[in-house]
């Protein structure tokens, strides 16, 4: 079961709108596939993101992946903790292992993703692959 | 899409929680629930199990089948001995790899060549292609009747051997080949593997019973691993994968097989080989190479680029094809590369240890330009971004068993330089009270159980710092003289005399013709005989370059040899390669499998004969029983060998006669020996040999004295000499009293190890043991630790790797010696307590230290030597004169 408070994108990061302020992670599905994390780049506060393009980059062992904003707007927070102990994406993937905070514009893009429910049958639909 | 085909092991894959994946057209588990960091740092600490059925493995049976494979592969198939392993590529014509493989020659009459799944249909049409070329070779495919298992970690001996019915395991050397019966079936055991670990084997048995072969291993605690650790695994140990660092460049270049780090291990170009496909074009590449290794860069056309190891010190992980530069010149593309786990290690050397703390480190492997050499920095791109790196010598090292350590390019030993500014005279001051500190201590302190050691006597102490030691004596006989002997120095008068009777005591001591008293160690005493020997196997020519011992006979080091015998050490300038094996010409006693400490008399014939050695050496650094020289010479004689037997005695030099062995009589030509063991000192080599002037072989005699002097030796440390006489004086006294002591003390020490449940090495028969040492196993590679913590309680022994450990480092066994102890008094129920004592620190880590250093407290004085009032003036005069 996923979080139903959060909207999520296909390429697996969940979003949570507070305010004017998004907060981006990835699906603890994102995290059980990457397997052991090892290498995380994340922006800095201060730069700006788009929607549908990559903000950084996760890697484990086996395959470096692109990270995509699922909003565009600027980054207010990064979560240092996050780079510091990686464990924390499979442990806790929509808890403390947030990656960013975006300031953004509107809520256009945020609600342009895909509801809990959507997000499920989405995955099911993967699996099949 | 054609079905995936799955190994006999698929259901126990994903019974264990394995996320399966399409490789190569099998499904396969990339990682257990666990993942692959958890597997890779498994298999580093404890063992991993991978199954690697889904390999391709090919039989090649018939008269043809070397003739065969010697064309079909690079390495010298003709080289491998039954019961051995090679590592060789499938070259095709224009110096690539179709692929590269293992070949294992379990028996006499059949190859087994395993190959990478992905290549396995390409590899068998290439070998059938070529097949019609030869006569009588068959080839089957028995990737479905064979499983294949790969155990692999430190481990993984111990859980093994716990699962073993009846055989044993492989000697403890790479690519060595065995078969063992395990749950009713018999499995073919290799020490091989694919991870970099040392301690590695690989399992092959029939289909049908491998899955309870699997479930018995990880019953034991193997842990089973996916193929993404079996990735990283071989990665750190910089190994090749066919893909990446073999066959074709992403770019559809072919990749030389040469470029590959490993090519010079897998490509021979022994004469016996022939013709093989490929041979001008790998010829060519490895010209080259050779050439690039010694910094000559004439060739590189030939071999523009090679792979080689590479630390990424910035962020970021370099993944294959990212681009490597230096400054805005491409050099070079990644060939394989990820981050890795690694355990920490705490401390240095042999005592660091591995922690359980893990840490992660990015490396990779680099097609580089071959005019880029170690420790060279270069950049990765990594997404765009220049990313700092270095050219490494390897990422992981297996010579200290039983752990693969991971070598950091960052890490240096810490440098222990005197930063006290101290004055000349403090200094001095210092080493004066550290010097007085060490000798009370190992004096008066430590029960002394190193058995190549020995405390010598006052009169022996002092001599040997007397006038001569700081003259020159160099002398040699001239023919012209009727050999009397020429010295090159004025005022040697008395040490002319000292040479002249030490070589008579000591001829009476051995019972032989000559003894060559020059050299300054037993190692030097090993070296002098080989020299000597191709001095004077080339005496009739010597225009020619002279050619090196023909076949040597000798103990294998892991079963006691020591290294002054061994191709690694004194032998190596001396000993012809086999133009076979393309290895030192060395053929290795065999033991008995019950007694791995004594040679395996009636199997030496076969070898005797086959080989017909040169030159016999027995004699060993672990030795538990008399050598049978009388033996081998009778055999020698039989077969009409014409050979030198020789006989390294230097650890029970000082035992011979008829309480142990009696050299000579027993028809050794040959002995050597240092003179501070089980000999009263001083610390000297000797060579004595037994031939009458007028035999042939007297000419040898004669090439020792002149591999001695000048071959070895110019001056020689005369002080030392004056002492040896005064030992041998000594043990020409003492001996028949010293001798049986000795012995009779190792027995009673043998036995109350026992007693104290210690597992006592050698024929409980004899009492353990016939000379003076005595081998306790503690535990497969726990003896280094044990032996720290012994000498930690003033008992000083030696660590030592059991004949069937993979080297030192993973020692299980520790070595003690009697000798010295007895010449301070110590007789057989003293011996009791001294085993006491050690297996109260072994068994009960009971701290002992006080207990022994008061008990060691009763026995300071030296005995078999001369003293008593009439020498005190004499003595004193001496002390007086330093």
């Amino acid at each position: 079961m996923v979080p139903a408070e959060l909207r999520y994108a296909k390429s697996h990061e969940w979003a949570k709108m507070d305010g004017g302020t998004v907060t981006v992670g990835i699906t603890a599905f994102a995290a059980e596939q990457l397997g052991d994390v090892v290498f995380l780049e994340l922006p800095a506060v201060g730069e700006s993101v788009e929607a549908g393009t990559p903000f950084g980059v996760v890697e484990s062992v086996k395959a470096a992946v692109d990270l995509n904003s699922p909003v565009s707007g600027e980054v207010i927070e990064v979560n240092d903790d996050l780079t510091e102990d990686m464990e924390l994406l499979g442990k806790d993937s929509y808890g403390s292992a947030w990656m960013i905070k975006v300031k953004t514009a509107g809520d256009a893009d945020f609600q342009s993703l895909m509801s809990a429910d959507e997000y499920e049958k989405f995955l099911e639909a993967e699996e099949k692959h | 899409m054609s079905e995936l085909h799955r190994t006999v092991l698929y259901d126990r894959h994903v019974a264990g929680g394995g996320k399966i994946v399409d490789f190569a057209g099998w499904e396969m588990p990339l990682q257990y629930a666990g993942g692959i960091v958890a597997e890779h740092l498994a298999t580093r600490k404890g063992a991993g199990l991978f199954d690697v059925s889904h390999m391709g493995r090919f039989i090649f049976g018939g008269e043809g089948a070397t003739r065969f494979l010697q064309h079909v592969l690079t390495n010298n198939a003709e080289a491998l001995e039954t019961g051995q392993a090679q590592y060789t590529m499938i070259p095709n014509a224009d110096g690539g790899a179709v692929d590269d493989a293992y070949l294992y020659r379990f028996v006499e009459d059949e190859y087994l060549l395993v190959v990478n799944a992905a290549n396995r249909q390409k590899d068998w049409d290439h070998f059938s292609e070529h097949l019609a070329e030869f006569d009588d070779v068959k080839m089957t495919d028995e990737s479905e009747e064979i499983a294949m298992i790969s155990l692999q970690g430190p481990l993984a001996g111990a859980i093994l051997s716990g699962v073993i019915d009846s055989g044993a395991l492989p000697e403890p050397t790479r690519n060595e080949l065995g078969a063992v019966v395990i749950n009713g079936v018999e499995v073919r055991l290799a020490r091989t593997g694919y991870t970099g670990e040392p301690v590695c084997f690989e399992l092959f048995v029939e289909s049908q019973a491998a899955g309870k072969i699997w479930d018995l291993l990880i019953n034991r605690g193997a842990e089973p691993v996916g193929l993404g650790a079996r990735d990283t695994l071989r990665l750190e140990a910089a190994l090749p994968l066919y893909g990446h660092e073999l066959g074709l460049e992403p770019d559809g270049k072919e990749i030389a097989v040469f470029s590959c780090p490993l090519a010079r291990f897998a490509v021979s170009f022994s004469p016996l080989k022939g013709d093989f496909i490929g041979k001008d074009a790998l010829a060519k590449q490895h010209e080259a190479f050779m050439k690039i290794l010694s910094e000559d860069y004439s060739l590189i056309a030939n071999l523009p680029r090679r792979i080689v190891p590479v630390a990424v010190v910035g962020k970021g992980i370099a993944r294959p094809p990212a681009g490597a530069f230096v400054g805005d010149k491409h050099v070079g593309f990644v060939t394989s590369g990820t981050v890795v786990p690694y355990w920490q290690v705490e401390g240095e050397g042999l005592s660091s240890r591995i922690t359980d703390q893990k840490a992660m480190r990015s490396i990779c492997m680099v097609m580089l330009d071959c005019d880029l050499r170690e420790g060279d920095r270069i950049e990765i791109e990594i997404r765009g971004k220049q990313v700092e790196a270095v050219i490494v010598p390897f990422h992981l090292r297996s010579e200290a068993p039983p752990y693969a350590r991971a070598i950091l390019h960052d890490h240096a030993l810490a440098i222990h330089e005197d930063r006290t500014r101290q004055a000349g005279p403090t200094k001095a001051r210092d080493l004066l009270e550290k010097a007085i500190e060490n000798t009370i201590w190992r004096q008066a302190e430590c029960i002394n159980l190193i058995p190549s050691e020995q405390t010598f006597s006052p009169m022996a102490r002092m001599l040997s710092i007397m006038d001569p030691a700081f003259r020159y004596a160099e002398h040699k006989p001239l023919k012209a003289f009727y050999e009397a002997n020429v010295f090159y120095y004025q005022g040697t008068d008395f040490i002319e005399a000292v040479e002249t009777s030490l070589e008579a005591e000591l001829r009476k001591f051995l019972g032989c013709a000559e003894v060559e008293t020059r050299a300054v160690s037993g190692q030097m005493a090993n070296a002098v005989v080989f020299s000597a020997m191709v001095d004077y196997i080339n005496r009739t020519d010597r225009k020619s370059p002279p050619r090196r011992i023909a076949r040597v006979m000798n103990n294998h080091i892991i079963k006691g040899g020591h290294l002054s015998s061994q191709p690694m050490g004194a032998m190596r300038d001396f000993i012809a390669h086999d133009p076979k094996t393309e290895k030192p010409a060395i053929t290795n006693f065999p033991v008995l499998p019950e007694n791995p400490y004594k040679i395996d008399v009636p199997a030496c014939r076969e070898l005797l004969e086959r080989y017909r050695p040169e030159l016999i050496i027995f004699g060993k650094s672990v030795v538990l029983h008399p050598e049978p020289v009388a033996e081998i010479r009778a055999f020698a004689d039989e077969m009409g060998i014409d050979t030198v037997i020789m006989y390294d005695m230097a650890h029970v030099l000082g035992l011979v006669g008829p309480h142990f062995q009696e050299p000579f009589a027993d028809g050794a030509d040959i002995v050597t020996g240092s003179t501070h063991k089980t000999f009263f000192g001083t610390q000297r080599g000797i060579v004595a040999s037994n031939y009458a002037e007028t035999d042939e072989r007297y000419n040898l005699a004669e090439a020792i004295r002149r591999r001695t002097f000048p071959g070895s030796v110019s001056n020689h440390h005369l002080g030392t000499m004056v002492g040896l006489l005064m030992a041998t004086y000594e043990m020409n006294h003492f001996k028949d009293e010293y001798q049986p002591k000795v012995i009779a003390n190792a027995k009673a020490f043998a036995a109350a190890l026992k007693r104290c449940g210690m597992d006592v090495a050698g024929d409980a028969d004899v009492g353990y043991t016939q000379t003076h040492q005595v081998v306790v196993n503690v535990g497969y590679s726990r003896a280094t630790e044990i032996a720290r913590k012994l000498e930690d309680n003033n008992i000083i022994v030696n660590y030592q790797a059991a004949p069937n450990e993979e080297g030192f480092t993973a020692a299980g066994a520790i070595r003690m010696g009697v000798s010295e102890m007895t010449r301070f008094g110590m007789g057989e129920g003293d011996f009791e307590t001294v085993a006491q004592l050690i297996a109260d620190v072994v068994n009960n880590d009971k701290p002992v230290k006080a207990e022994v250093k008061s008990f060691r407290g009763g026995f300071t004085d030296l005995k078999f030597r001369f003293g008593g009032e009439e020498f005190d003036g004499i003595m004193e005069k001496l002390h007086g004169l330093v």
